[in-house]
């Protein structure tokens, strides 16, 4: 009887060939962007988000083109921090899905911009019996298809804005292989420290390049006298770095212009360069230009 | 996976046409051997089937119908996605699909989709229907009996 090898082709399925051709498609959307960043943290809460927006704007700033993938399919929020409405139509063409067209010329794509309500949530099926195994697969392919489908044209960089958690990071690492490395953020606080550990120390065991780690709320700045204070209580977030061996990237204090931007639609960074926080930012950016090139 | 028909021993072909699966739900797959003619079902449950749909690849497509749909498989599977997202659903130039008759072939697993269509319009074109509604549908399906 003959085997599987002497089978000639795939018995007309053509799926090899459509798997290839996908394959294909994917890497020529990554080929056209210089640098491939992911933000993450293993702790929800740390200001990952508006972090990463606001690194864009301060890249944007320098004179990069710069797109953002809202990675985080189940709580979308880079379509709110940069201005792009969910009754914003989807512009689908021959060159794939349009990307949102955000503030200070970030591009951005996000579940949100493919919702047909504010407030839908992201359901693979109107079936309440999708197994977990099904909803993880489904997770799958559609940030394959957000990374894929999307038409993000020559960027310099692209920024991933993860989810909370370090498990899509998998996802994240077999899409795009060539990922210049993640930035970890944590806050202050004892617990944030205490998962983020995780987080990186599972980034070194899958050999994921760590650019660095930044201490996010550090602190808060007056708006008024941008003098500083604490805000949680915890270890020197430094110490963290050093004992993983990973860089330090700095310390960005909270101003409490920061969420009333967020929530004006607007991005702190682009009215607020001058300030301690914005000069933080700006910092943390310099530091990581110099660690991908 | 390939099929092989053990008699002959041949490679079993995957039929493309005539596919009419119900949304959603199990699967029938018919693979034929060229040289006997006999065929044989591989059948799948709602899970295998929506398993396989997430490749993002159909079953006797090509590369290009692979790549051409953007978003195709969350066009298909996201309860509450964006009407753009979901016109995914081609149309003849003369032959029309009602709104119910695109909601639901957007149901049909992405990977047997386009032989769906197919197989749906090939149905009307031969009665020289040219509304494709949800009862037409009823009707394939019973004639495919798949």
């Amino acid at each position: 009887m003959k085997t599987y090898e002497d089978l000639a082709g795939d018995g007309g399925s053509n799926i090899i060939e459509q798997v290839e051709a996908l394959g294909e498609k994917l890497r020529s959307r990554l080929d056209r962007i210089k640098y491939k960043i992911a933000l993450m943290s293993g702790k929800g809460g740390v200001g990952k988000s508006s972090l990463t927006a606001n690194v864009a704007a301060c890249l944007v700033d320098r004179g990069h083109s710069v797109g953002i993938l809202d990675a985080d399919l189940n709580g979308p929020s880079i379509c709110h921090l940069l201005g792009v409405k969910n009754s914003q139509k989807l512009t689908i063409d021959d060159r794939g899905v349009q990307p949102g067209a955000g503030i200070h010329g970030i591009k951005l794509m996000s579940m949100d911009m493919l919702l047909s309500n504010p407030d839908s949530p992201v359901m693979w099926t109107e079936e309440a019996d999708a197994t977990a195994v099904w909803v993880s697969t489904m997770e799958s392919t559609a940030l394959r298809e957000l990374v894929a489908d999307t038409d993000w044209g020559d960027l310099d960089f692209l920024l991933i804005d993860m989810p909370p958690g370090s498990d899509r990071i998998d996802n994240i690492r077999s899409l795009i292989p060539e990922l210049a490395g993640v930035v970890e953020i944590t806050i202050p606080s004892l617990l944030s420290q205490h998962i983020v550990s995780k987080s990186i120390a599972k980034n070194n065991k899958m050999k994921v390049p760590i650019i660095g780690l930044i201490e996010n709320m550090a602190g808060y700045t007056c708006p008024h006298c941008e003098k500083e204070g604490p805000l949680f209580e915890g270890e020197n977030v430094e110490t963290l770095a050093k004992q993983k061996n990973i860089p330090y990237l700095g310390k960005i204090p909270f101003d409490t212009r920061i969420g009333h931007k967020t929530d004006s639609g607007s991005l702190y960074y682009i009215d607020n360069k001058d300030s301690v926080t914005g000069k933080a930012i700006n910092l943390v950016v310099e530091k990581v230009l110099k660690s991908i090139k | 996976m390939k099929f092989l028909c053990i008699p002959c021993d041949e490679k079993m072909e995957t039929q493309v046409d005539g596919i009419m699966p119900e949304e959603k739900k199990n699967l029938a797959m018919k693979f034929k051997c060229k040289k006997c003619g006999h065929s044989i079902a591989m059948l799948t449950n709602k899970f295998e089937t929506e398993f396989v749909s997430k490749l993002g690849v159909q079953m006797g497509g090509t590369a290009a119908e692979a790549t051409e749909a953007p978003m195709g498989v969350m066009a298909g599977a996201l309860a509450e996605g964006k009407d753009e997202l979901k016109k995914g659903a081609p149309t003849e130039e003369d032959i029309e699909w009602t709104e119910e008759a695109k909601q639901r072939i957007q149901k049909v697993p992405f990977f047997v989709r386009n032989m769906a269509k197919k197989t749906v319009l090939g149905f009307a074109k031969e009665k020289g229907i040219t509304v494709i509604d949800a009862k037409l549908m009823d009707e394939v399906r019973e004639k495919v009996g798949m």
